[in-house]
């Protein structure tokens, strides 16, 4: 019953990694998934007909509210889903589409309007409905908030985290904006060129980052208070292409304690610096990096 | 406060103007709808804008396409002149005065009969009227036909006439027009048989035009589900059926019909020539729907909510067909009208050569046949006027389809209202 932020940054894994878990095998790597009853399958490894039963467990929320609605079905039809996956039969979607339309803070009148009737946010609450509608217990959240206003944003994240709490799902969200992970993760994972560079509890990460990379990020988030002056670290260089990727520490290019030899050639390992906090960083524990406050 | 009281009218207005189970049904409904999780209450003002709008009934897509459809005069030109020439098809009995099929040799070659409102005093008539005609032998023992103006024959409407079977079921004989007396009255003369080519027309309007939507339906069904499949699948799949219609595309169109229709055996039973008539051209112009269809599906494939169908698990099937298909809807309907005056003059062309439909059976084509000659279409240049039904229907459904295309394209798609929200906010953010 964690909502997990994965704060990634690096747009080229971020997407394609959300995505394939839900619809495309992996070139490679695996998907690990703990089932109902304790055991572990590798999702990555099924075939279409062995993963649509988990379908049902795992939903994701799309991005961009415009595209993700088709345009010539009414929200009614667009749930009928729930009858493909046999989970509601005869009528009983159309109740299920109004308990469900409650629950995301829109009414049931709303059943039988086309998605273009409707406001960005309304939009993406509508995705949200349509996620819950097969009881998942994990949902994938692909920068859920990042399409639509900061007003609404601050209502769709609300949403979220109360039926989070409700519901008791799992919440993997994704996003790039860290005042929205940080209001809405309990742990956090960083990545950088598709790899979790530092992984640990929100209030622990914002506070004492331990990877260089986190650290920049952290110091780029305006406080609220405009008096409060901070030092902000501006990285050199762009992100490298996750097909090329430099030798040893794919950030030590624009690291600015990259020193080591190490740090050139082999590549850091994520490892539990503290209990519940890892890094991928051949420094993690010489340097005192400043976080939120700090 | 004075402004409290008045929303309290309006609503108490808006109340009473709905069903009492309406308003219970609604209110049963939690109010505060607006993210109220932490219980803040919402002003008065938004209470009843939101009442308001939970009661307006959404507007359905046919509302949305006919309220921009009635904007574009030409469209609507297009298609009055498309339902008219239907109507005259389907009740070409009731429009023709005399039976359009059946000979009457004293008659061949009358030219269109005048109507007039003046008579030989000069008097006006309100009714219009008709004169006899008669025929006279010219000094060189050819024939014309001239007016006998002792008597004025005056039109009349709704009137008992030959018996027919209204749709092939009931029996009748009303007639919208006709004279009284041993008048006659043929608004486009008669042909070389005596029929009345106005009748002659409408009741050839039956074959072209059903037979311009059968092979239209044929053609669709094909281009569609062709253009989808390619689309979706993509790769190989895609490649073999491009290159297919390719093929199909650089056949000679008219020398393939032609072959086509003649090797159809005069044996055949009428409808049999009919169906397969509509077939040959459907074969031939599915491919530019399958291309139009395969391009929209190619971009539709790509966007969220179609990996939010297979994410919930859809199959291929349902993915083309309920979600596809319906968003490539815009791009049918306007192929469709398109294709229809293409299939018309095919049919025509394929008729005036004499292939394909055959007498008893008359088309607009078949009917074009008796201008040949160019000495007879010299003498009575009326027997040609069938090409003005044929103008008229090209010309109609082409307006039709201009007209569609505007209003379709842009009514429902996602790079609506939505998508340019987004670009003005994302320009925002960039100035």
């Amino acid at each position: 019953m964690k909502s997990w932020g994965w704060w990634a940054k690096a747009a080229v894994a971020r997407r394609p990694w959300a995505a394939r878990s839900c619809t495309y095998k992996p070139p490679f790597g695996e998907v690990l998934y703990r089932k109902t009853d304790g055991t572990r399958i590798d999702v990555a490894k099924l075939s279409s007909k062995q993963v649509k039963p988990l379908r049902r467990q795992m939903r994701m929320i799309f991005q961009d509210p415009f595209s993700s609605l088709d345009p010539r079905r009414t929200v009614r039809i667009d749930r009928r889903a729930a009858r493909d996956h046999r989970v509601a039969k005869g009528r009983q979607p159309d109740d299920q589409v109004a308990k469900l339309m409650l629950e995301v803070g829109l009414i049931r009148n709303y059943m039988d309007r086309y998605p273009h009737e409707f406001s960005g946010g309304q939009r993406q609450r509508i995705g949200i409905a349509r996620t819950l509608a097969l009881s998942p217990r994990l949902i994938i959240a692909d920068e859920p908030v990042s399409a639509l206003d900061v007003s609404v944003q601050a209502q769709v994240l609300n949403l979220l985290q109360g039926l989070k709490d409700e519901l008791g799902l799992t919440l993997i969200f994704i996003a790039h904006d860290l005042s929205v992970v940080e209001h809405i993760s309990d742990r956090i994972a960083v990545m950088y060129v598709g790899k979790i560079v530092e992984m640990t509890d929100a209030e622990e990460l914002l506070r004492r980052p331990l990877h260089p990379y986190t650290e920049a990020l952290v110091s780029a988030v305006p406080p609220a208070d405009p008096d409060i002056k901070t030092q902000r670290i501006i990285l050199q260089g762009d992100v490298p292409s996750p097909a090329n990727p430099p030798s040893g520490c794919v950030f030590h290019p624009r690291c600015r304690y990259a020193n080591q030899d190490a740090c050139q050639k082999v590549e850091p390992k994520l490892e539990e610096v503290e209990p519940g906090h890892f890094v991928a960083c051949h420094l993690a524990k010489d340097l005192a990096l400043t976080g939120i406050g700090g | 406060m004075a402004h409290d009281t008045g929303l309290d009218v309006i609503e108490d207005a808006m109340e009473e103007s709905l069903p009492i189970q309406e308003i219970e049904k609604d209110r049963a409904i939690e109010y505060p709808l607006l993210p109220d999780r932490e219980g803040h209450d919402v002003s008065p003002e938004v209470t009843l804008m939101l009442r308001r709008s939970m009661r307006t009934q959404h507007e359905s897509y046919a509302t949305l396409v006919w309220r921009k459809f009635r904007k574009s005069k030409i469209a609507i030109v297009g298609g009055l002149i498309v339902l008219s020439l239907f109507i005259m098809a389907i009740f070409a009995d009731f429009f023709s005065p005399y039976d359009p099929v059946r000979l009457n040799m004293s008659e061949g070659f009358i030219p269109p009969t005048q109507l007039h409102f003046v008579d030989e005093t000069g008097q006006f008539h309100i009714r219009p009227f008709v004169y006899k005609r008669v025929q006279v032998l010219n000094a060189d023992m050819t024939a014309t036909w001239t007016d006998d103006t002792k008597v004025r024959y005056p039109i009349n409407f709704f009137v008992p006439g030959w018996e027919y079977k209204l749709f092939g079921l009931i029996p009748m004989n009303i007639h919208l027009y006709g004279v009284a007396g041993d008048a006659t009255i043929y608004l486009l003369g008669t042909d070389r048989f005596g029929r009345d080519m106005y009748g002659r027309s409408c009741l050839a309007g039956r074959i072209s035009l059903t037979m311009a939507l059968f092979g239209t339906l044929i053609s669709v069904a094909v281009g569609s589900i062709v253009g989808v499949f390619s689309g979706y699948y993509g790769g190989a799949v895609d490649n073999w059926t491009q290159r297919f219609v390719e093929f199909v595309q650089s056949f000679p169109q008219l020398p393939l019909w032609m072959a086509l229709a003649a090797i159809i055996p005069i044996t055949w039973d009428q409808f049999a020539v009919f169906v397969t008539m509509s077939i040959i051209f459907a074969l031939l112009s599915w491919t530019l729907l399958a291309r139009e269809v395969r391009g929209k599906v190619l971009a539709l494939r790509e966007t969220d909510f179609v990996l939010a169908a297979q994410e919930m698990g859809a199959s291929d099937r349902r993915i083309m067909f309920a979600h596809l298909l319906p968003n490539t809807l815009s791009h049918i309907i306007v192929v469709l009208t398109l294709t229809i005056p293409t299939i018309i003059l095919a049919e025509s062309f394929l008729s005036f050569l004499g292939i394909g439909i055959q007498e008893p059976l008359v088309s607009w084509g078949t009917m074009m046949r008796d201008a040949q000659t160019l000495q007879t279409l010299g003498f009575n240049p009326w027997i040609a006027s069938s090409v003005f039904f044929i103008i008229a229907a090209v010309l109609g459904f082409n307006f039709l389809g201009d007209g569609l295309r505007r209003c379709g394209s842009h009514t429902m798609s996602m790079s609506g209202a939505g998508a340019l929200l987004t670009k003005t906010r994302e320009r925002r953010l960039h100035s």
